[in-house]
């Protein structure tokens, strides 16, 4: 049983800065399509439509990003022959649409914060890079954020997938039995807008038609510091992006 | 004072035949309101002739009749017997209205209320006849009329399906014990005079070792019957099964504790012994019966079978502290002798009053749900709010919890086991070590059958098909249940009155005062009185024991166990005080939660199951799954019949059906019943081979039998 | 530790097959050019049954699964078996639309179970003599009976608008003993951080005797989706399902389109598709492994197994472009090219990662208390793991090793070495020791791959011209996944049928659970290591 202890201590502290400092390493991230200015309307237009779920607008002679659309399948990166801007960030946490601002949880909750999952239709992305939270890379304990398997202890509901049919009413349910105050984070693509899957007779396309969200982080999946700042931001400890741009 | 005793015992046998012939006369209803109002009446009586009997300390006799050649049948009512009798009539005043209450309508019509009531008088008037019977005649003629009355008693129902057989055997029981006491009596008299009580007293002092040893055994396992001691006890489950809901607390308030008495009045008080074999012998037997007791008592389902077991089980416990009662006397411990006596006879007490409480809110479940299996009950305390906060009040007082009595005599119990460290001898120390353990363990499971009872039936959700029957009537909590709650708690929290009131009968049986070592004058004893060491009453009074003592009248209000000069008080405590500390602690919380949350809001939402729909009834726990972990770890014990373990399929893996059903022999009908059974029949089988037809061989039989009469007149 | 060959019943060949086949049950046997290497026509539907018991234990083939169509008259019913070491072949049962019902095939092939209640529920046919039809895919607490949503008829875009439930809706119990009862786990799930499930642990209080799963909570009827879509719209589909095992998955997927197509896939694609499909694999495994170490409770070993997987994810990340290598995949090839200097870093990394892994293994056999804990936990037999068509690692730690990349070699595989290991006591132990020994043997083919790289073009475009269906296949790292593509004349999907590895190990799971304690039951389920949202589409 030493074996662990030693080999514990000899690897040494692995754990990621942020949010005191950003993480330096590659890979932590995919990074994400910036709006970007083309020489013509026409050529934004083709950049635009190289997008195969219409994330990219063309706004005039500007390519404009609705990252919550954005499905991250790099049609518009790699070998693309209208490439756009890519930068390799990963706090992308927005208020919803048409939502006029975001109220913070209560100053108690800075530093100890209960966040149930729920799997809503998952594609088991979004739901594996919250569980790389736990792991000691990202170490999210250190942060006061806990996970929680009862929603009556729960104060954050994190919501994946679009929403399939039979997980509405478990999911309704989860809500309602948590405590108030509580928070909605919808994490990913499905969550916010349906992803591929949209919206038919088996899924919602995205909580929003099911409940009030109060915060979403666009990715598919959001890597685990876009997660991890999306749950700083429900606290109050980071600001969210107003919109999401250059 | 002998004269209002002897008077209100005479008013007693009036009123009891009065009630004979009131229940015989009347038809329809009316013989339940005279078990009601007269069993009310007697009993009353029986209280006050046997509280006056207890304080004033005198013995009225009553001669009845002169026998030719037996001697003189009379009856007397010394502190022993006004004990019982006290307890018999703190039990019956509540029994006799329930009898009303629970007869009056789930089951009338059915069977002749008039039977009942002529039952009942004359059983209660054959108890009293036992309990102040002053000789041997009297005591057994009055015990047989018992035993025959209880047959009948158990066997009220008999068109229904249930087994008569349990009524049977327990007649047969009650004939074989009946017969062990009457060949214990036979052996004490030889050397006595006659048969009255104080002559077999002086005659036992004659008796040799042999002779005290037969009495013991034939006396202790013949009263031991009545009283639910294994190995003779396997009737007691059965017949509180089968016997009628208005009856069972009766059998389990008054008649168990005949048995307890008759051990007491035979092997303790006239013909005590003189080793300490005897008191090993009861302890052991004691500490067995309730392990075994409690054992089964969790692992069943159907809540009167259950509450039978438990009776069991609290039958160990008070004889394990007669045994160790006797060990002490015979070695000449006379301080701890009287503890533990004490602590026995106070567990009698208790254990008539919530066992009857207990009984009787089985009765009453059985009455509105119209089930007794705990597995198909669940969710009655929204149903039946009065009848869960006294059940409730029952099964804490069961399970030894404190501020109700149950706590004190389990104490007192353990403690005077503890005391075996006076003795000196190895193996009775080993013994009472292994005693001791053995009922602190069952006082644990006693817990958790409590536990399982109360929360199965009565929180959670419904799980049977039942639904509610009558639920005006029984909705509300009857007089009955709530005097007996109230007596639980009353006995619980003024243990220091009940232990001087108890030291009147332990003090001439055992020579010493519990009284003075277990409840010391704090209120009475002042700084100068010797009675007290100085230094002790003063460690005290910083203590604040005094507390109290120009409200509350008495000795004090704190129980001590004493012990050498080193080390002056071995443990205290004082129930009194902590149900004060406990109000006070629980008003102030109370206060203090309501006032800092009074800004909160409170929302009230359905339970949290995973997100299913609806939590269904079989997704909560049962009682056999609550117990099952006892029957596992316990499976040596228990040895269940696999009776059926089959897996239904179709097309090999799709299973449709894993049946699985247990059968259970108990342990004594393992080990002694039929075992015993099948060498009686064996050996029956074997005469019966004489039965072969051949003539000539009877013929040859006579005259052997003639030659060998011829033999033995010539050799004698 | 044993590494075999899957076998093969000896002196039994496809010849011998046919001639067997056409006399016994009046096939007609046809070359095909959808992926199978034959078709069994069957005329005669009665004869059904028969003939799929021939070939399950007679012939000793793996199910591989049914795949249902709705042509614009009549039914296509493809029974898909494995022949070992040679490929697919195919019973194909045409019946008109009208058709009363079928004989099911599971008392024979147990593992056809469940596909025959999926088709219940979604295309309303009925299977005679089948234990248990509906309330599986479509909740009867939420939907009705008789919706059939996956006919052409049903329009999936409306909202069925049934969000009630059904309030007399009842679990089916087993377990028949008076003081019986269920527990409820799910579907939001009590571990904490898991996928919707929802079981009923069946108990009398000690041992719980049954553990019956309840999946398709995530059920987003993607085969359906996708009908109408092009080639491009679905690959984005099935990338997307099921993300953990994501680039087989498309693998699959574009190998059906390229068959379709009739296009050959360049030299350097076909070596780049082995080492993402191998990467993939070792870091799923390394999931796997971070998931029992959990379940045991053992943190430490979870704590290092989780860096693993990690530092894989980044890996992957620098090496593909995403974390789960989505938008690499596309008919013909891959979209992007990687330079040297990034196989050189991949390189690297997985060497980092198996010396990890390589030490986390022999910390953990040394470790009694966890291997305690896993012997004898969730003990699937050969027998079982064979009557129910288990695939993947957990099926060859009972002892059946079918792996795709040897039955049926795709991709390139033939021309590597590697092994492919197995075990026969097929306990929670087996399974483990099949994960380390897999992910060795992963790294291994990367390396060999990346070290005899050629260049060359990435990809060649596909373009398919004309309708087809075709079968593609591969070996995710749950096990043998299958794709079924139909396109029609403009190149749109007509149909899209999805048989995944999880959706077969999900059908064995509760073979091992049955009689256990309560305590085992997450050691039990991390060591199967299935997903359910793979399962349930």
């Amino acid at each position: 049983m030493s074996f662990w202890f030693w080999n514990g201590l000899r690897r040494g502290v692995q754990t990621t800065r942020y949010p005191r400092a950003m993480e330096p390493e590659s890979g932590v991230s995919p990074g994400r399509p910036l709006d970007t200015s083309f020489a013509s309307t026409g050529e934004a237009e083709r950049a635009a439509a190289q997008c195969p779920v219409g994330a990219i607008v063309a706004r005039g002679k500007l390519a404009h990003v609705e990252l919550g659309r954005c499905i991250h399948c790099q049609r518009c990166h790699f070998d693309a022959r209208h490439p756009l801007e890519w930068k390799y960030d990963y706090e992308w946490t927005t208020t919803p649409r048409g939502a006029s601002g975001y109220e913070v949880l209560p100053k108690v909750y800075r530093k100890s914060v209960h966040v149930i999952v729920v799997d809503a239709g998952d594609c088991g992305a979004c739901l594996h890079e919250v569980k790389q939270l736990n792991n000691p890379l990202y170490n999210v304990h250190r942060l006061g954020i806990f996970f929680t398997p009862t929603p009556r202890a729960a104060d954050v509901l994190l919501i994946v997938g679009p929403v399939s049919e039979n997980m509405r009413v478990p999911l309704r349910k989860t809500y309602e039995a948590m405590p108030s105050p509580k928070r909605i984070l919808a994490v990913g693509a499905c969550a916010l807008t349906g992803g591929v899957f949209g919206r038919s007779a088996m899924s919602a396309g995205g909580v929003s038609s099911i409940l009030p969200v109060d915060l979403e982080v666009p990715g598919d999946p959001p890597p685990p510091l876009a997660i991890l700042h999306g749950l700083l931001a429900i606290i109050g400890r980071k600001g969210v992006a107003a919109e999401v741009t250059s | 004072m002998v004269e209002i005793i002897r008077g209100s015992l005479l008013l007693f046998f009036i009123l009891c035949g009065c009630g004979i012939v009131l229940s015989a006369a009347t038809r329809g209803k009316a013989p339940l309101r005279v078990v009601a109002a007269f069993g009310t009446l007697c009993a009353v009586l029986m209280m006050l002739a046997s509280a006056l009997a207890l304080v004033s300390g005198q013995t009225p006799e009553l001669r009845l009749w002169n026998l030719e050649g037996f001697g003189s049948l009379s009856l007397s009512l010394d502190t022993l017997s006004a004990i019982f009798l006290f307890i018999s009539g703190l039990v019956y005043l509540p029994a006799s209205l329930f009898v009303a209450h629970l007869l009056g309508k789930a089951f009338h019509g059915r069977y002749p209320a008039r039977r009942f009531g002529v039952l009942h008088f004359a059983l209660m008037g054959s108890v009293i006849l036992i309990l102040t019977a002053h000789d041997a005649y009297s005591f057994l003629i009055s015990w047989e009329c018992m035993s025959i009355l209880c047959y009948f008693l158990v066997n009220y129902e008999q068109g229904q399906t249930m087994d008569t057989r349990a009524g049977y055997i327990m007649l047969a029981m009650s004939e074989a014990g009946f017969l062990s006491i009457v060949l214990a009596f036979l052996i004490a008299g030889r050397m006595a005079l006659d048969f009255t009580f104080p002559a077999l007293a002086a005659g036992a002092s004659h008796l040799s070792q042999g002779g005290v040893w037969g009495v013991f055994l034939l006396g202790f396992l013949g009263f031991g019957v009545k009283a639910g001691l294994l190995p003779v006890n396997f009737w007691l489950p059965r017949s509180y099964t089968a016997a009628p809901s208005a009856f069972v607390p009766v059998l389990a308030g008054v008649t168990l504790n005949l048995g307890f008495y008759g051990i007491l009045r035979l092997n303790v008080e006239l013909v005590p012994s003189h080793g300490c074999g005897p008191g090993v012998f009861a302890l052991v037997t004691g500490s067995i019966t309730a392990l075994v007791g409690i054992l089964y008592a969790t692992t069943e389902d159907d809540m009167k079978t259950m509450l039978a077991h438990s009776s069991i089980e609290n039958a160990g416990i008070i004889v394990a502290g007669i045994g160790a009662s006797m060990v002490f006397r015979a070695l000449g411990f006379a301080v701890p002798a009287a503890i533990a006596l004490t602590a026995a006879l106070y567990h009698v007490v208790n254990h008539s009053v919530y066992k009857t409480l207990l009984f009787q809110g089985a009765g009453e479940i059985e009455a509105v749900t119209g089930t007794r299996q705990m597995d198909r009950l669940g969710g009655l305390a929204r149903f039946v709010p009065g009848l869960s906060v006294v059940f409730l009040v029952g099964c804490l007082s069961i399970s030894a919890v404190p501020p109700f009595n149950g706590f004190v005599s389990e104490w007192l119990t353990l403690q005077s086991l503890l005391r075996s460290a006076v003795l000196t001898g190895p193996v009775v120390k080993i013994v009472f070590a292994l005693c001791g353990a053995m009922l602190a363990l069952t006082a644990a499971l006693a817990v958790t059958c409590f536990v399982k009872t109360y929360a199965m039936s009565f929180l959670g959700i419904k799980r049977g098909p039942w639904n509610l029957r009558s639920a005006g009537r029984y909705g509300k909590v009857h007089f009955s249940s709530v005097y007996l709650a109230v007596a639980c708690l009353l006995l619980g929290i003024l243990p220091t009155f009940v232990v001087p009131a108890l030291n009147r009968a332990v003090e001439p049986i055992t020579g010493a005062s519990a009284a003075a070592s277990l409840v010391p004058p704090f209120f009475t004893a002042t700084e100068s009185n010797q009675q007290l060491p100085s230094a002790f009453l003063h460690d005290f009074h910083d203590l604040g024991a005094q507390t109290g003592s120009k409200i509350v009248p008495g000795r004090g209000l704190v129980l001590l166990v004493r012990g050498t000069e080193q080390n002056p008080v071995v443990f205290a405590m004082s129930p009194s005080y902590s149900i004060v500390a406990l109000a006070i602690l629980f008003f102030l919380t109370w206060f203090v939660v309501t006032r800092s949350t009074r800004k909160r809001r409170v929302s009230r939402n359905e339970l949290w199951a995973g997100g299913i729909p609806r939590l269904l009834p079989e997704m909560s726990y049962t009682a056999t799954g609550f117990s099952n972990p006892v029957r596992v770890v316990f499976q040596a014990i228990f040895r269940p019949n696999i009776v059926e373990d089959t897996r239904q399929t179709v097309s090999v893996h799709f299973r449709t059906a894993i049946h699985r059903r247990r059968d259970e022999t108990h342990l004594v009908d393992r080990l002694f019943l039929h075992p015993i059974g099948d060498s009686v029949v064996w050996f029956a089988k074997f005469l019966a081979r004489m039965h072969h037809g051949r003539l000539n061989a009877y013929v040859s039989y006579v005259l052997g039998f003639l030659l060998l009469m011829l033999l033995l007149f010539r050799l004698s | 530790m044993s590494v075999a060959r899957s076998g093969v019943p000896e002196g039994f060949d496809l010849d011998r097959l046919i001639s067997d086949v056409q006399e016994r049950f009046h096939c007609a046997v046809s070359i095909a050019d959808n992926g199978a290497i034959g078709s069994l026509n069957l005329e005669e539907l009665p004869l059904l049954p028969a003939l799929c018991r021939y070939l399950f234990w007679e012939a000793g083939y793996g199910f591989g699964g049914l795949i249902v169509e709705e042509r614009f008259d009549h039914w296509e019913l493809r029974y898909a078996f494995l022949v070992p070491s040679r490929g697919w072949i195919e019973v194909l049962v045409k019946l008109p639309l009208e058709v009363a019902s079928i004989p099911s095939i599971s008392a024979d092939v147990h593992g056809a179970d469940w596909h025959e209640r999926e088709a219940e529920d979604l295309f309303g046919l009925q299977f005679e003599k089948h234990p248990r039809l509906g309330d599986f895919v479509l909740h009867d607490q939420f939907w009705g009976e008789g919706l059939a949503p996956f006919r052409k008829a049903f329009d999936m875009t409306q909202g069925h608008g049934n969000g009630q439930h059904n309030a007399d809706w009842r679990p089916l119990l087993v377990v028949r003993d008076p003081g019986a009862f269920a527990m409820p786990v799910g579907p939001v799930y009590e571990g904490g951080i898991g996928e919707s499930v929802h079981f009923m642990l069946e108990t009398v209080g000690e041992d719980v005797l049954r553990a019956v799963p309840r999946l398709f909570f995530n059920f987003r009827g993607v085969e359906k989706i996708a009908e109408g879509r092009d080639v491009d719209q679905t690959l984005l589909l099935a990338e997307r399902f099921a993300a953990k095992s994501s680039f087989a998955h498309s693998l699959a997927f574009c190998s059906a389109v390229e068959r379709i197509c009739g296009a050959a896939v360049p030299r350097r694609a076909k070596q780049l598709r082995i080492v993402l499909s191998e990467l993939e694999r070792l870091r799923h495994h390394a999931g796997t492994i971070t998931g029992i170490c959990e379940s045991t409770a053992l943190s430490v070993s979870a704590a290092h197994a989780a860096i693993i997987e990690e530092r894989l994810l980044r890996a992957s990340c620098r090496f593909g472009g995403h974390r789960y290598l989505f938008g690499l995949n596309t008919p013909g090839g891959l979209h992007r090219d990687v330079t040297d200097p990034e196989c050189h870093d991949l390189l690297e990394a997985v060497d980092q990662a198996t010396e990890t892994l390589k030490r986390l293994e022999d910390g953990l056999l040394f470790t009694s208390s966890f291997l305690d804990r896993l012997e004898e936990a969730g003990v699937v037999d050969e027998e079982s793991a064979r009557d129910l068509n288990l695939v993947g690692p957990v099926g060859r730690a009972s002892g059946r090793g079918h792996d795709l990349r040897r039955e049926c070699p795709y991709g390139g595989y033939e021309q590597y070495p590697f092994e492919v290991p197995r075990e026969k006591q097929g306990d929670g132990y087996a399974r483990l020791r099949i994960l380390f020994e897999e992910a060795c043997q992963s790294a291994g083919l990367i390396r060999h791959v990346i070290s005899s790289m050629e260049h060359g073009p990435i990809c060649e475009p596909c373009r398919p011209k004309r309708p087809g269906a075709a079968l593609g296949w591969a070996e995710a790292p749950i096990g043998a996944t299958l794709h079924w593509l139909r396109l029609d004349e403009a190149g749109l999907v007509e149909r899209y049928r999805v048989v995944t590895a999880s959706f077969n190990n999900w059908m064995g799971f509760h073979t091992a659970v049955e009689d256990f304690a309560f305590q085992d039951f997450p050691i039990i389920l991390a060591t199967f290591g299935l997903s359910a949202t793979e399962c349930d589409r």
